[in-house]
């Protein structure tokens, strides 16, 4: 009744044979993961790919390691096992925690991989801010090697990356977090457990135990264009100050005057920049709260 | 197009099919295995109702490629109990008057039971937040939430 349109497809079993497709055949396949950005569009009719290669066999690419303090995520690692890793159960990698409330629903989030995320290169798309707040780097393997790009050298416009045909996205991975660091995420929809964040961000903060902010990254869905982007001139505003409600009303205002977003149908772009404040007035005194151990000012937000 | 070789366990019995690269599972189950508990809303992953199980996890089988479940287990309603021994879910949704017009509720059992096999003890914020995923334009959900509630408990005392 609602199929989708054929496609040839190939199923690659190893990293090797996946590889090998793609630097001969398969070069212009379009890769699926395990589909659930894909083949949702496809069925809009916004693509009409005539060869796939499913990559959601390549086991190799499912893992989640630590090493040399470095935490390392295979692309097909899904948001399921982001959620349940022992590598990122730390109350300071909380960004990742709330993904399970906040990213579609359970059985989007069994099947979500991580690899995905990158590839749909959206505003919508969670992972992106998150990785780009913990300064993440994406490996891309090919038959003839490897390349190392920052998220944002990789997601370059909206539904386009900077990936070449006979790549693929293998692993994403950032430096583990410890003493004084924090990540959080927010978001906002119009429905909860549902796809299109109207706002969000992802923050990540090193504070001395004063509370000063050694390093700060401020990851919105959009800044200035419709991919998610960080908020250079806010983030250089905080740098070396304390947080204090001084500080996050400069902040705010820095902010206001850096975001350019837009309106459409989901929300006007006043509403947009208002949430997006609240976000960082948030970001900054629970980030602070969670390093510092105080709990005192939670309510305020 | 070539057609692909596929092997799916479906309620515990072993299938050899030829499918199309585009083939959904849900159109698999439904019109060549003929399993009708099945049902599709939306299309899209939004909704849920044609939610099955894939190796014990629920799924969306309107986004899933059947070529991609392939080697996998798939569980549906008809595999979780039969007319003469029915699962307890299937006893505590019907006692309790939990369906209405029941397209949505296959979608919802699945994952229930996905649920209580993970927690048999679950609170009723964590059956409400499972069901939040799952949309049912006609019970208003609250006798969902007992009927799960209700099968947990029976579940437990076996
Ligand atoms: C109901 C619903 C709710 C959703 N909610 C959210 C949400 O809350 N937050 C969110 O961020 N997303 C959400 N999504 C979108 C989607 O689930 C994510 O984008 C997911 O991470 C995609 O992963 P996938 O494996 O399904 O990717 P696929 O659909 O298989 O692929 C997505 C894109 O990435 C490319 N690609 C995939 N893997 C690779 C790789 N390893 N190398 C190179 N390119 C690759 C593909 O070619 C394709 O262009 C939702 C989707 C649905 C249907
Ligand atoms: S029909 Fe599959 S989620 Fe709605
Ligand atoms: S019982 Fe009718 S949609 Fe749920």
């Amino acid at each position: 009744m609602r199929e989708l349109p054929d496609f040839e497809i190939y199923s690659p079993s190893s990293l090797r044979d996946l590889l090998e497709y793609l630097h001969g055949d398969g070069r212009d396949a379009t890769i699926i993961a395990n589909g659930t950005d894909l083949l949702p569009r496809i069925r809009r009719g916004e693509l009409r790919p005539r060869r796939l290669v499913d990559i959601s066999g390549v086991r190799e690419l499912r893992y989640i390691r630590e090493e040399g303090g470095v935490i390392k995520i295979g692309a097909l690692t899904t948001i399921s096992d982001l959620a349940g890793s022992h590598l990122l159960s730390h109350s300071r990698y909380e960004a990742f925690h709330v993904l399970s409330r906040m990213f579609g629903t359970w059985e989007i989030r069994n099947r979500a991989t991580v690899g995905g995320n990158l590839g749909a290169a959206a505003s919508s798309e969670d992972l992106i801010p998150i990785f780009l707040a913990l300064d993440a780097r994406v490996r891309l393997l090919s038959l003839g090697g490897e390349r190392v790009l920052r998220v944002d050298e990789l997601v370059v416009a909206k539904r386009r990356t900077s990936r070449r045909g006979d790549e693929v996205i293998a692993e994403v991975s950032f430096k583990s977090l410890g003493e004084g660091e924090w990540s959080y995420f927010q978001k906002i929809g119009r429905r909860r457990t549902h796809i299109i964040a109207l706002v969000s961000l992802a923050s990540y903060l090193r504070l001395s135990p004063d509370g000063v902010i050694e390093d700060v990254r401020l990851a919105f869905n959009r800044v200035r264009g419709k991919i998610p982007e960080r908020a250079w001139r806010t983030e250089e505003f905080l740098r070396d100050r304390r947080i204090d409600e001084e500080v996050i009303s400069g902040a705010e205002r820095v902010l206001e005057s850096e975001l350019r977003l837009t309106s459409d149908y989901r929300a006007s772009y006043l509403y947009r920049t208002e949430v997006a404040k609240v976000f960082l007035r948030r970001a900054l005194r629970h980030s602070r709260d969670m390093v510092l151990g105080g709990v005192e000012s939670v309510a305020e937000a | 197009m070539p057609r692909l070789r596929v092997r799916l366990r479906v309620n515990g019995v072993e299938h050899e099919l030829e499918v199309g690269g585009g083939e959904r599972l849900i159109d698999t189950l439904r019109n060549r295995l003929n399993i009708k508990s099945v049902k599709e809303g939306c299309s899209t992953g939004d909704c849920g109702t044609c939610t099955v199980l894939m190796d014990g996890e629920p799924i969306n089988s309107c986004i899933t490629l059947t070529a991609q479940a392939n080697g996998r287990e798939i569980t549906t309603l008809e595999g979780i109990g039969r007319p003469g021994d029915p699962h307890p879910l299937q006893i505590t949704f019907a006692e309790l008057a939990a369906t209405q017009c029941g397209y949505c509720i296959p979608g919802i059992i699945m994952a229930a039971k996905s649920l209580l096999d993970r927690n048999p003890n679950p609170s009723g914020e964590e059956v409400r937040w499972m069901l939040a995923e799952h949309l049912c334009r006609c019970t208003g959900y609250g006798r969902i939430v007992e009927a799960v509630l209700e099968a947990a408990r029976i579940l437990r005392s076996r």
